[in-house]
């Protein structure tokens, strides 16, 4: 559906997305990940037509985003990384003006603006004002609103940031609804969880495209799991005060905490039984170890780390 | 479907919503305009009357005292101090107590009596020449026309050789309101529209909103269009009020036809609605597209000939105002307002203005780019 080759955008000397190629299958749901300033909205830009590409090309659907912008602009609905409604105007004046900006009328008009309601569950919130809304609500009016022309991609951009946890999870079942529905969704977020809901990721880390695929392939890539290693968690007390233990440890590679327990990554060879005897030295007594899979997030730290020593 | 204008309706339905729900944007496009226009049409008064004189009369006989009553009565001056010196005469002008200083000499009675010249001396401050002027002509009058008096008693001749006869058309009156409402009325709708439209661009590109219409199928003329057609309504709504202040509360009737100068300020109007939207593509923020509307606005009220003639200007200053749609629209509404023209005396006028318009608003529309960054 989304085809990038060698897509670069450069702003003068600042090269802002460097030779980024991927595709997104079509009704997948593309997690784009990445930290700020990486170049995520750059791509997301671009891909809508509102930036011309410095070099390399995209296509959605088969059309060029730079050259075939009009039909572009049918295929696509895009939520800005701003809320970018009208305050002045309520939820059913939103609606209703960007039913018209892209051309519906009338009845059409009437039925698809009844559809995107019920689907968003709006209509407690018609008549207020879209500057009274909170924030998970003024996300859905934005996803309405983006919908309204019946895109076959939707590019979200950090639709979910600074909104509360239960707003969070609802935007995704709503997400989830649309991909059921046949839409493609490139989203971007910051968020490991949400990275790990989506069927497809890229990680973009200054400016280039460090990997891209499926959670569970990146799971398994060698970089990510390298020969003669292996994962575990480790739940104690004093969790902070058995890192430093543990990261003086012969044959741990590394040490992070996650939330309670800690996530180890350590030779093969090191023994559950040393890690618990190296905790009890630092006044530990009980130390809960067990195996675990890598999570997106190893995987990421892991690639950003190996491309930052390729250097 | 790919019409010019796609998603103009669309953007007209949106921006008159906005406009009507943002009170703010309406109290200041309609109050300071409003307040302008009252301070403006009060405060630009060329009318000099009843200015102070002090007076110095060393002479003090029922002669010298009819002169100063002459000068009185001509309603130009009026007396508010006599002092006994030359030197207290000056001081009162440079502190500012006075404009004009009267000094009749001792010799003056005895002058006038024997047939000599009798002198009079007056001090006028040059400081502002509108004033100076007035002064100077009213007491040039003052002096031809006792020197008359006194030729036509001597030689008992009971009419004069020459004489003219002046009919003053359009404003008989002479006041000075006449001159300047119709002005004001070019300069303050020229503040409200354009400052509103250099705006509105500016505060969707701000917000972001900007970005959501350039993904949709939104043409460019229609976006521009839509942006324009309600500050239309709404300028032309505040300039039928700013006429009717004009005739009712300053007295200056609209003497020639209505359709031209309604036709006149649609046009005008959407001149400058234009530029402001020329504005607003090209400014990154409201700040600078609040600096770019003054840098247009402040050359349109020195050179556009609403407070000093464009005839006199050096050919520079004249050149300006020749590309300023405010020079002729004043010109126009003068000559409808005033002098009851119409549009077979003034078509050129609006050719101009029409012509500008369409290029301000050509020029916004393929300047506007539809990309960001």
């Amino acid at each position: 559906m989304i085809h990038c080759e060698n897509l670069t955008k450069r702003f003068g000397h600042f090269t802002a997305v460097d030779g980024v190629s991927f595709s997104v299958a079509k009704g997948s749901i593309f997690g784009f990940l990445g930290p700020n300033g990486s170049g995520k909205s750059t791509v997301i830009r671009m891909l809508c037509g509102l930036l011309e590409p410095s070099d390399g090309r995209a296509t959605i659907a088969g059309y060029d985003v730079a050259r075939q912008t009009e039909h572009i602009k049918s295929l696509i609905g895009y939520m800005s990384q701003k809320f970018s409604l009208y305050d002045e105007l309520t939820v059913h004046e939103n609606l209703q003006f960007y039913g018209r900006l892209y051309g519906l009328r009338g009845a059409a008009l009437q039925q698809r603006y009844d559809e995107l309601v019920a689907l968003t569950h709006l209509e407690p919130y018609l008549t207020r004002r879209a500057a009274l809304l909170s924030g998970g609500w003024r996300q859905r009016l934005a996803m309405a609103c983006s919908l309204v022309h019946k895109p076959s991609v939707l590019f979200l951009d950090e639709p979910t940031a600074g909104i509360d946890p239960v707003a969070r999870r609802e935007l995704w079942d709503l997400l989830f609804e649309f991909s059921s529905k046949g839409i493609t969704l490139f989203v971007t977020t910051h968020y490991m969880d949400e990275a790990e809901r989506c069927s497809h990721v890229g990680y973009i880390h200054t400016a280039k495209l460090v990997v891209c695929g499926e959670p569970d392939e990146l799971k398994q890539l060698p970089v990510v799991n390298p020969p003669g290693t292996r994962r575990v968690d480790v739940t104690c007390e004093h969790v902070t005060v058995g890192l430093q233990a543990l990261r003086r440890l012969p044959g741990v590679k590394g040490a992070t905490v996650s939330g309670q327990p800690m996530h180890l990554l350590i030779e093969q060879g090191v023994a559950e039984q040393t890690l618990r005897d190296e905790l009890e030295k630092v006044g530990i007594a009980r130390a809960d170890v067990r195996p675990i899979a890598p999570s997106l997030e190893d995987v990421f730290v892991a690639l950003t780390a190996g491309n930052g020593e390729a250097k | 479907m790919r019409t010019p204008f796609r998603g103009f309706t669309a953007i007209l339905y949106k921006e008159f919503l906005v406009v009507l729900r943002d009170p703010l944007t309406l109290f200041f496009m309609f109050f300071p305009p409003l307040v302008e226009m009252i301070a403006f049409g009060y405060a630009l008064d060329n009318d000099v009357k009843h200015m102070a004189m002090v007076v110095l009369n060393e002479d003090r006989t029922t002669e010298s005292r009819q002169m100063v009553e002459r000068f009185v009565n001509t309603q130009t001056f009026r007396v508010v101090g006599e002092v006994q010196s030359v030197s207290e005469l000056a001081a009162a002008i440079r502190q500012g107590k006075a404009y004009v200083g009267l000094q009749i000499p001792p010799d003056f009675t005895r002058n006038l009596r024997a047939g000599h010249t009798a002198h009079v001396q007056m001090l006028i401050d040059g400081s502002s020449s509108t004033i100076a002027g007035s002064a100077l002509n009213t007491a040039i009058g003052v002096a031809f026309r006792e020197s008359l008096l006194h030729f036509e008693a001597q030689t008992g001749l009971r009419e004069l050789p020459v004489e003219v006869r002046p009919q003053i058309l359009y404003n008989p009156a002479m006041r000075s309101p006449n001159f300047f409402v119709p002005g004001v009325i070019g300069v303050v709708l020229q503040i409200a529209t354009t400052f509103a439209t250099a705006m509105s661009l500016v505060r969707e590109r701000e917000r972001g909103t900007l970005e959501q219409l350039l993904v949709s199928p939104l043409s460019r003329w229609g976006l521009m269009l839509g942006k324009l057609v309600p500050y239309l309504c709404i300028g032309n709504f505040m300039a039928a009020v700013l006429y009717a202040i004009m005739a009712w509360v300053f007295d200056v009737p609209i003497t020639g036809s209505l359709p031209t100068l309604a036709l006149a300020t649609v046009i005008y109007v959407f001149c400058l609605l234009s530029l402001g939207l020329l504005i607003s593509t090209r400014a990154a923020n409201q700040m600078q597209a609040l600096q770019m509307t003054m840098m247009f606005i402040l050359p349109s009220v020195f050179f556009s000939g609403f407070i000093f003639p464009r005839e006199t200007m050096p050919w520079i200053f004249w050149a300006i105002g020749a590309c300023l749609p405010t020079t002729y629209f004043i010109e126009l509404a003068r000559a409808i307002i005033l002098r009851g023209a119409d549009m077979a005396d003034f078509w050129q006028h609006l050719v101009i203005m029409a012509g500008m318009g369409a290029a301000l608003f050509a020029l916004c529309v393929l300047r506007f780019r539809q990309k960001v960054g």
